[in-house]
C-alpha cells in the first residue's frame, strides 16, 4: 500500500493512498462518537444527526449541495455506526475540485434547519418501523438487548421510537459541537487531486477544526450472562441467534476469535455451513456475524429453520458452540482458517472504496494502519490451543434469542432449557 | 478503457478474457443460458435447484471438496439463477487462477447429482423458499409480477412452486443440464491480471471443450416467449407487513437493444435516483408522503421491467399512487431539461466507471454480453449513452412509462 500520512493544520490526520487504474477518488471522514456516544434519553441521535450533515452546509443548502453532489455524479453518504460517524464521497477524480470542499464542512459546519430535521427524523422513524417485517432484525433487536442491556451497543443507531421523537435542533447542536472531538482521520484513496490539503480546507475560512487522531480506548463493555429471549410471529421459519459479547478489535484474544470467525462461517466449506446446512439440510441461511467494535463486539451465530426443525436445529448449533468450548479445531481447519483470513484481506481491497475504509476503521480504532498486515503475520503463528483458549475465555456464556411461531419457540426453548448454557 | 479479447473453442464456446493490471484478483464467471424462463411448467425452480446441486460434487469432486479446495487457495465462489440464464464464478489470487479454473469447469459442466444430495439439498432449497416467504416485500413484489407478468415465466417465481420441488428427479435434473449447458449456450469469461496466465491452452483441454458441438446436438431449445405486460391494478393485504407499498411495473425493449438499456437507465435515474430527482424530490423531500421511492430498471432478454416502489403509511396510498402518476405525467407532457439530463448522465456513466473497478463485475458484465452474442467493447455503452438527450427520451422511452401502461399493485397490512 502506497500511502502517505499528513496532519490537517488543526491536527485531523490525513492519509493518502495513491493508486494506478480508473480515475475514481473515494474519500472517508471517520469521527469517532457514533450510536455509543448517544446521550441518555437521546438514544438515534448520532444518526439523525449524520443525516442531517449533507443537507445544508457552509454556503450551501440542502438543495444546493445535493445539486452539486447529484450534478457531478457523485455518491455521499453519512451514516453513525456503533463507533463512529462516517463521511463518505466517491466521484470521479476529475470533480474531487468541486467536492472534497464539502467533507469538512459538513462536519464543521451543518446547517441543522427544523424543517431538514423534521423530515430525517420522520424518514428514521418509518424505516424504524418498517425494520419489523424482517424476522430477523426482529431476533437481532432482542439478542442485542441480551448482550448490552440499556448499554452503548443496546439500540440500533436508528434509536428507539420515543426518544428519536423528541431529538430537535438543540440536541443535534450540542452533538454536532463534539464532533471530532473524541478523534478523527481523513483518507483518501484513488487519483488524489494536486493541493489536496488546500482543498479540504477550503470554505473554512482558515479555520481548520482542532482535531487529534483518535487513540486507543477501552470501548463499551457488555454483559455477561446466558439469557434467553424469545418473540412470537406468525412466521414460516424459526429464527435463532446464539451469541456473547467478546472484545475489540486489538485486543491480544481478537485475533484468535477472528480466525474462529473464518472457520466457522466463511464460505461454504465453513464449519456452521457444513453441519448445519450440507449435512443436515436444516436451512439455507447461517453464518457468524463478528463486527470489529472498539468496545465488546458481538459473536453470533444465525440461522432460520423451518419451524418444525426448531428442536433439531436448536441443539445443533449449541453442540456447535459447545463444540468449540471443548475441542481444539485440527490442524488442517486452522490452515483452512487463515487461508480463508488472507484471501478476505485481499478480497477486501479491490476498491479505492474499500481501501480508504479499511484504512480509516483500522485509525478510528487507534491502530497503526499497517494493522491487517501485522495481524496476517501474527496470525500466522497461532496454534488450536490458542484458538480454543480465545473461546473459552470469551464464549462460555452464550445467549439465545428466537423469533418464530409459538410451537417452534417452546421446542427451541426446551432444548435450551436442558443444555448446560442455561444454568 | 481495458478492450475485451474474443475467441472461441474448436466445439464453438465462447470465451472472453479482460485485462485488468491493476486488479488483486482474477475472476472466473461461467455463464449459461439456463435461467427459469427456460423451464416448462414441471419443471418449475429446477434451474436453480440445479444451481445449488451443481456445489454437491461432479464425477470427480466429491460433495463439498470445490469449496474446500478454492477456499483453502484464499478464493470464494459463489452463483446466481436468473429469470433468462445462470453464472457460476470464482475470485482468486492469479497464481491460483488455472487450478480453480480446472476445479469450476470440472464442477459445473460433470454434476454429479446424487440422489442422498439430491433429497438432502431439496431440504435446502425448500428452506430458503420460506425465508423469502417470511419477507412481506418479497411476497409483494412476487405477487405483482405474476399479475404483471400473466403466465410469462418472469411472472413466476425462480425458487419455484413448492409442489413441484417436492417432485423433482436427479433424472428430470440431469435432463435439464444436458439440455441447456451446451456448447452453443455457454461462455467463460476471466477478468483480472491475466498477463503471464496461459489460460486459453488449458482450456482446450478442459471439459469445457468437450461439451458436444451444436452441429451435432438437437436443435436448440425454442426462446421463451416475448413479454407482454398486461397493465392493470390490484390490492394485496398482507400480514406482518409494517408499512404499505405501492409496488408498479412497465416494461422496456429487451437486453438485446442495450442502447435502449441505456436509455432506461436514464430515465429512472432521472425520476428516481438521488434527492433532486423528479419523484424522490416530489415524494419524500416536498410532500414528504413516502418513507422512500426506487425504481429499478431490471435488463431481461424477453422484455426489460421497469419495476418501482414505494414505502408509505398506508392512509397515504392513494396519495402517493396519485403523485407518482402526476409526475409521470409531467414527464409526458415535456421532454426533460438539459440541466436534468447532464445529472442523470452523470450519475449513469459514474455508476458504470464504478463498476469498472472490480473484476467480478466486470467480469459479469462481458459475460453476459457474450452469452447472448453481444460483441461490444466497455467504452460503447458510454458512447450509447451520449446519445440520448430530452427530446429522443422523450420521443422513444418516456411513453412507454405512461402510467396507464403499468401495473400497480397495492399491498397494505392486513
Amino acid at each position: 500500500m502506497n500511502a502517505q500520512q499528513l496532519n490537517l493544520p488543526g491536527g485531523c490526520p490525513l492519509w493518502l493512498v495513491e493508486r494506478s487504474g480508473p480515475a475514481i477518488l473515494s474519500a472517508k471522514l471517520w469521527l469517532r462518537g457514533g450510536s455509543s456516544a448517544d446521550a441518555a434519553g437521546e438514544r438515534g441521535a448520532a444518526q439523525l444527526l449524520a443525516g442531517v450533515l449533507s443537507r445544508g452546509c457552509g454556503q450551501l443548502s440542502g438543495d444546493a449541495l445535493a445539486d452539486l453532489v447529484e450534478g457531478c455524479g457523485a455518491g455521499l453518504r453519512c451514516e453513525a455506526a456503533e463507533d463512529g460517524t462516517l463521511l463518505s464521497l466517491k466521484c470521479a477524480s476529475s470533480d474531487a475540485e468541486a467536492l472534497l470542499p464539502l467533507l469538512l464542512q459538513m462536519a464543521c459546519q451543518p446547517w441543522l434547519v427544523d424543517d431538514q430535521i423534521d423530515l430525517e427524523r420522520q424518514l428514521n422513524l418509518q424505516t424504524l418501523q418498517r425494520q419489523r417485517e424482517d424476522p430477523f432484525q426482529l431476533a437481532h433487536d432482542q439478542l442485542r438487548g441480551l448482550l448490552y442491556g440499556d448499554g452503548p451497543y443496546g439500540h440500533d443507531p436508528l434509536g428507539v421510537d420515543a426518544e428519536l421523537r423528541a431529538l430537535g435542533r438543540p440536541q443535534l447542536q450540542a452533538v454536532a459541537s463534539e464532533l471530532g472531538q473524541s478523534g478523527a482521520v481523513l483518507v483518501l484513496a484513488g487519483e488524489i487531486p494536486n493541493a489536496v490539503e488546500e482543498l479540504l480546507l477550503a470554505g473554512l475560512d482558515g479555520a481548520p477544526p482542532s482535531w487529534r487522531a483518535p487513540e486507543r480506548q477501552t470501548g463499551p463493555a457488555g454483559l455477561q450472562q446466558a439469557a434467553l429471549a424469545s418473540s412470537q410471529d406468525d412466521t414460516e421459519q424459526l429464527v435463532l441467534m446464539l451469541g456473547c459479547t467478546t472484545t475489540a478489535l486489538g485486543t491480544p484474544q481478537a485475533l484468535a476469535l477472528r480466525l474462529l470467525h473464518c472457520h466457522l462461517g466463511v464460505g461454504m466449506s465453513s464449519r456452521l455451513f457444513v453441519a448445519l446446512r450440507e449435512e443436515h439440510g436444516l436451512a439455507y441461511d447461517v453464518g457468524v456475524h463478528h463486527p470489529a467494535r472498539i468496545g465488546d463486539a458481538p459473536f453470533v451465530f444465525h440461522l432460520s429453520t423451518g419451524s418444525d426443525r426448531a428442536a433439531e436445529a436448536t441443539s445443533e448449533l449449541l453442540r456447535e458452540w459447545q463444540r468449540l468450548l471443548e475441542e481444539p479445531i485440527s490442524e488442517a481447519e486452522l490452515a483452512l482458517a487463515l487461508a480463508k483470513f488472507r484471501g478476505q484481506e485481499a478480497l477486501g481491497r479491490q476498491t479505492s472504496s474499500q481501501i480508504a475504509d479499511r484504512v480509516a476503521l483500522l485509525l478510528g480504532h487507534g491502530l497503526p494502519a499497517d494493522f491487517a498486515d501485522q495481524s496476517l503475520v501474527a496470525a500466522a503463528a497461532l496454534t488450536p490451543a490458542d484458538l480454543q483458549a480465545a473461546a473459552r475465555e470469551l464464549l462460555g456464556q452464550p445467549s439465545l434469542s428466537l423469533c418464530g411461531p409459538t410451537h417452534a419457540l417452546k421446542a427451541a426453548e426446551a432444548v435450551w432449557q436442558a443444555s448446560g448454557f442455561s444454568r | 478503457m481495458p478492450e475485451p479479447r474474443l475467441s472461441s473453442l474448436s466445439n464453438g464456446t465462447n470465451l472472453v478474457q479482460i485485462n485488468l493490471p491493476q486488479a488483486p484478483v482474477v475472476c472466473l464467471d461461467l455463464w449459461c443460458r439456463a435461467g427459469s424462463a427456460w423451464e416448462n411448467e414441471a419443471e418449475s425452480g429446477l434451474a436453480h435447484f440445479l444451481e445449488h446441486m451443481v456445489f454437491k460434487g461432479s464425477q470427480t469432486l466429491e460433495a463439498g471438496e470445490f469449496d474446500l479446495q478454492v477456499e483453502a487457495l484464499g478464493g470464494n465462489s459463489n452463483a446466481a439463477t436468473g429469470f433468462d440464464d445462470v453464472h457460476y464464478h470464482v475470485l482468486i489470487t492469479p497464481e491460483a487462477a488455472p487450478k480453480a479454473l480446472d476445479l469450476l469447469l470440472d464442477l459445473v459442466l460433470q454434476p454429479r447429482l446424487d440422489a442422498a444430495d439430491f433429497a438432502m439439498e431439496r431440504q435446502v432449497v425448500l428452506e430458503e423458499l420460506a425465508q423469502s416467504e417470511d419477507q412481506p416485500e418479497e411476497v409483494a413484489f412476487q405477487e405483482l409480477l405474476r399479475q404483471a407478468c400473466c403466465g410469462h415465466a418472469y411472472g413466476l417465481p425462480i425458487l419455484g412452486r413448492r409442489e413441484a420441488l417436492e417432485a423433482h428427479t436427479p433424472a428430470a435434473m440431469a435432463a435439464f443440464h444436458s439440455r441447456h449447458y451446451r456448447a452453443d449456450r455457454c461462455c467463460l469469461a476471466l477478468a483480472g491480471p491475466l498477463a503471464g496466465l496461459d489460460l486459453l491452452e488449458q482450456l482446450q483441454a478442459s471439459p469445457l471443450a468437450q461439451l458436444p458441438a451444436a452441429e451435432i446436438l438437437a436443435a436448440p431449445p425454442p426462446s421463451p416467449s416475448p413479454l407482454q405486460l398486461q397493465p392493470g391494478q390490484a390490492r394485496l393485504e398482507l400480514p406482518r407487513l409494517e408499512a404499505a407499498r405501492l409496488l408498479m411495473a412497465w416494461q422496456l425493449p429487451g437486453a438485446a437493444d442495450q442502447d435502449a438499456v441505456m436509455g432506461g437507465d436514464l430515465l429512472t435515474t432521472l425520476l428516481a435516483e438521488g434527492r433532486r430527482s423528479r419523484l424522490v424530490e416530489r415524494l419524500r423531500e416536498r410532500l414528504r408522503l413516502v418513507e422512500s421511492i426506487d425504481l429499478d430498471l431490471n435488463v431481461l432478454e424477453s422484455g426489460c421491467l421497469v419495476l418501482l416502489e414505494a414505502v408509505c403509511e398506508a392512509e397515504q396510498l392513494s396519495a402517493v399512487e396519485q403523485e407518482v402518476r402526476r409526475v409521470l405525467l409531467e414527464l409526458q407532457e415535456s421532454p426533460p431539461g438539459e440541466l436534468e439530463m447532464q445529472r442523470a448522465r452523470r450519475l449513469v456513466g459514474n455508476g458504470y466507471r464504478f463498476s469498472l473497478e472490480v473484476a467480478g463485475s466486470v467480469a459479469a458484465m462481458v459475460g453476459n454480453s457474450n452469452l447472448w452474442q453481444r460483441r461490444h467493447n466497455l467504452q460503447q455503452p458510454l458512447s450509447w449513452l451520449e446519445g440520448w438527450d430530452g427530446q429522443r427520451l422523450s420521443r422513444e422511452l418516456i411513453p412507454l412509462l405512461h402510467p396507464d401502461r403499468a401495473f400497480s399493485l397495492q399491498a397494505v397490512p392486513a
